[in-house]
């Protein structure tokens, strides 16, 4: 089959199609919807899986938290420890930042209660932090306003706070600086030095953060830290970093095992391939129920192709007799199928594509297309053209010229 | 050119065999013009399709311009139908959606040829049966016999060299009729082997020669 009789079979499919729109339109309407649910539900799904997984990020980069106690639940990070036991010391701390720096960047201890905050006539329950100048880094949470505290803080047991957004905008007015100014957490003062950035998450937003020192005689009366939170040096080091992490602390803790161990990690990776992986099965839940729509659509077009060749049957004799071949007259319906399935593919991306971005504009749904997914989209309709379109065009091509043109 | 050689066509009905055509001998030279009737039933349909490739027999030889038709498979005959005959039906099988001009470059597309020639082949054929003021015009703008001027156009188009006229003035009246017929002749005193298929005698007569079919057997041949 040459290039020009493929060109002429598209032709004469382009002019079938266009002598009855109507009829085309409606049957490349099932792959229209189908198409259009594939990509707008894909899109989605990976919404969904890129917002968890931000959401995850921006809890801190290359993030591993090593709390005290046995393991509960997979939270990266809790927002109160004090119905933990700490177990985690000084010794552990330094045990995870000697792991060298192919390893680890940061660590910094923390613990972390609930707190009644008191100035003037105002008051807020809070969550109040334990922790070092590093852990600002580590959680990716940093002062726009003052300077966070410094180690010199630390090793004075200074009572300074550097407090959050939504704290800051409770205590004080609008426009007021607070730093320098003394409030009070559990009755004791402090003196406010840094505002913490807005992270749009109570667990941040709602929560004050003083020198670990100051923590520990202020609040818990405990030596020991409730968690130790660490930043990698890189991605790929994450696990290393863990085995490491409980290789060393196990023995300084004398346990044999992880198992019934007093601490455990929890890796931002494994956490961030859960929830991918989560998302990734819901993503393609919602493309297998979307594909089913375009295997209807198939259908459709099988359907009505049969009904053409029966149509046209006297059509196909005449070309039959004035020459045509089976395969020109395969390649001719089968054109034509995979025309209309295409043409409704195309359109179905686009529809697709603007009801994703509909979604987001005007119900704020996250949602990404992909040009994997719009590919795909594609490659799915031009087989189910093939597909369904195939059967019909065989029969067509299978006819008896003889009773084909005798057909009335 | 053509011939045949105890050519015969038997069907399986059921348990029984039968016979549409049997023992038919017949050469027809390059330029005859031959005229095969019978009443319908007597198997000239069957005569006609085994001739024009678009069937082939269950007995005997039929060897048409050196090919063993019989032989070729169902793409091969398709090409000796586009190269070798040229079908003009009583209802004139254009298709609809065509122009009459789109409905004379049909075989030539199968015929592989280009869109330029295909377009100046198309003119020529129309010109040649006086519809160039027409090419543009679909089926149902043109008359019964416009549609069979067409129709005979595109059997030309591929210069065969035989013209299967099946009862080509079926579905006209008297006067066009007479029109198709004389403009037949006229191809087949230009070299085109023309046969008629008809129950007509009246139009049979004008036939050089003349096969009278019966029950799938030839019962009458004869030699104006």
């Amino acid at each position: 089959m040459g290039r020009r009789s493929l060109w002429e079979s598209a032709r004469m499919s382009f002019r079938s199609i266009a002598g009855s729109p109507v009829r085309s339109g409606l049957t490349a309407l099932g792959v229209m919807i189908g198409v259009a649910s594939v990509i707008s539900l894909v899109a989605l799904g990976r919404g969904a899986q890129q917002e968890v997984a931000g959401n995850l990020q921006q809890l801190g980069s290359n993030l591993l938290m090593v709390y005290s106690g046995e393991p509960r639940g997979t939270a990266l990070v809790r927002t109160n420890t004090s119905n933990i036991r700490p177990t985690l010391t000084q010794t552990d701390l330094e045990a995870i930042r000697d792991a060298g720096p192919d390893l680890v960047n940061l660590a910094a201890p923390a613990s972390t209660s609930n707190a009644q905050l008191q100035f003037e006539n105002r008051n807020a329950a809070v969550t109040v932090t334990g922790t070092t100048p590093e852990y600002p880094e580590i959680r990716n949470f940093r002062p726009v306003y003052g300077a966070f505290f410094d180690q010199s803080h630390v090793d004075a047991r200074s009572s300074v706070v550097a407090i959050g957004m939504q704290v800051y905008r409770e205590l004080f007015d609008a426009g007021t600086d607070p730093i320098g100014r003394t409030i009070r957490i559990n009755g004791a003062s402090f003196v406010v030095t840094a505002v913490m950035e807005e992270k749009g998450t109570a667990a941040q937003d709602n929560s004050v953060l003083i020198p670990i020192s100051t923590y520990q005689r202020r609040i818990s009366g405990d030596s020991a830290y409730a968690m130790i939170a660490v930043q990698a040096a890189d991605s790929s080091v994450m696990r290393d970093l863990q085995a490491v992490i409980e290789e060393n602390l196990l023995r300084l803790h004398r346990m044999p095992s992880m198992d019934g161990a007093d601490f455990y990690v929890v890796n931002q990776l494994d956490l961030l391939a859960t929830v991918e992986g989560v998302a990734g099965t819901f993503t393609l839940m919602l493309a297998s129920i979307a594909g089913i729509s375009l295997i209807v659509g198939g259908i459709g077009i099988m359907n009505i192709m049969l009904v053409s060749v029966t149509e046209r049957t006297r059509e196909i004799g005449v070309r039959m007799a004035l020459g045509a071949r089976r395969r020109d007259i395969t390649v001719q319906f089968l054109t034509e199928a995979v025309l209309i399935a295409v043409a409704g593919g195309i359109i179905g991306i686009a529809i697709g594509i603007a009801g994703s971005w509909a979604a987001f504009r005007f119900a704020r749904i996250a949602s990404e297309v992909t040009i994997t997914s719009v590919l795909m989209a594609f490659g799915f309709s031009l087989l189910v053209g093939l597909f369904f379109g195939g059967y019909p065009a065989w029969r067509a091509s299978r006819l008896n010229p003889i009773e084909a043109l005798r057909y009335e | 050119m053509i011939h045949l050689d105890m050519v015969g066509k038997a069907y399986q009905m059921g348990s029984e065999t039968v016979h549409a055509l049997r023992n038919v001998n017949l050469t027809i030279e390059s330029g005859d013009y031959i005229a095969v009737i019978g009443p319908s039933g007597s198997g000239k349909s069957t005569l006609m399709n085994i001739v024009g490739c678009l069937d082939t027999a269950t007995h005997g030889r039929y060897t048409l311009a050196d090919h063993e038709v019989a032989r070729l498979s169902g793409d091969r005959l398709a090409e000796v139908r586009n190269a070798t005959i040229g079908f003009v039906f009583q209802t004139f099988n254009l298709l609809p959606r065509l122009s009459a001009r789109e409905n004379v470059e049909l075989p030539l597309i199968y015929a592989g040829m280009s869109k330029s020639d295909r377009r100046k082949r198309s003119e020529v054929m129309l010109r040649r049966v006086g519809l160039e003021d027409r090419m543009r015009h679909k089926p149902n703008e043109l008359s019964g016999g416009q549609r069979q001027r067409v129709a005979i156009a595109r059997a030309l188009a591929t210069s065969p060299a035989v013209l299967l006229a099946d009862e080509p003035t079926g579905a006209l009246d008297t006067h066009t009729g007479l029109e198709i017929m004389r403009l037949l002749e006229d191809l087949n005193t230009e070299g085109t082997t023309l046969i008629l298929v008809t129950h007509d005698h009246e139009l049979a007569m004008r036939a050089h020669r003349e096969i009278r079919l019966r029950d799938g057997e030839i019962v009458h041949e004869e030699i104006r």
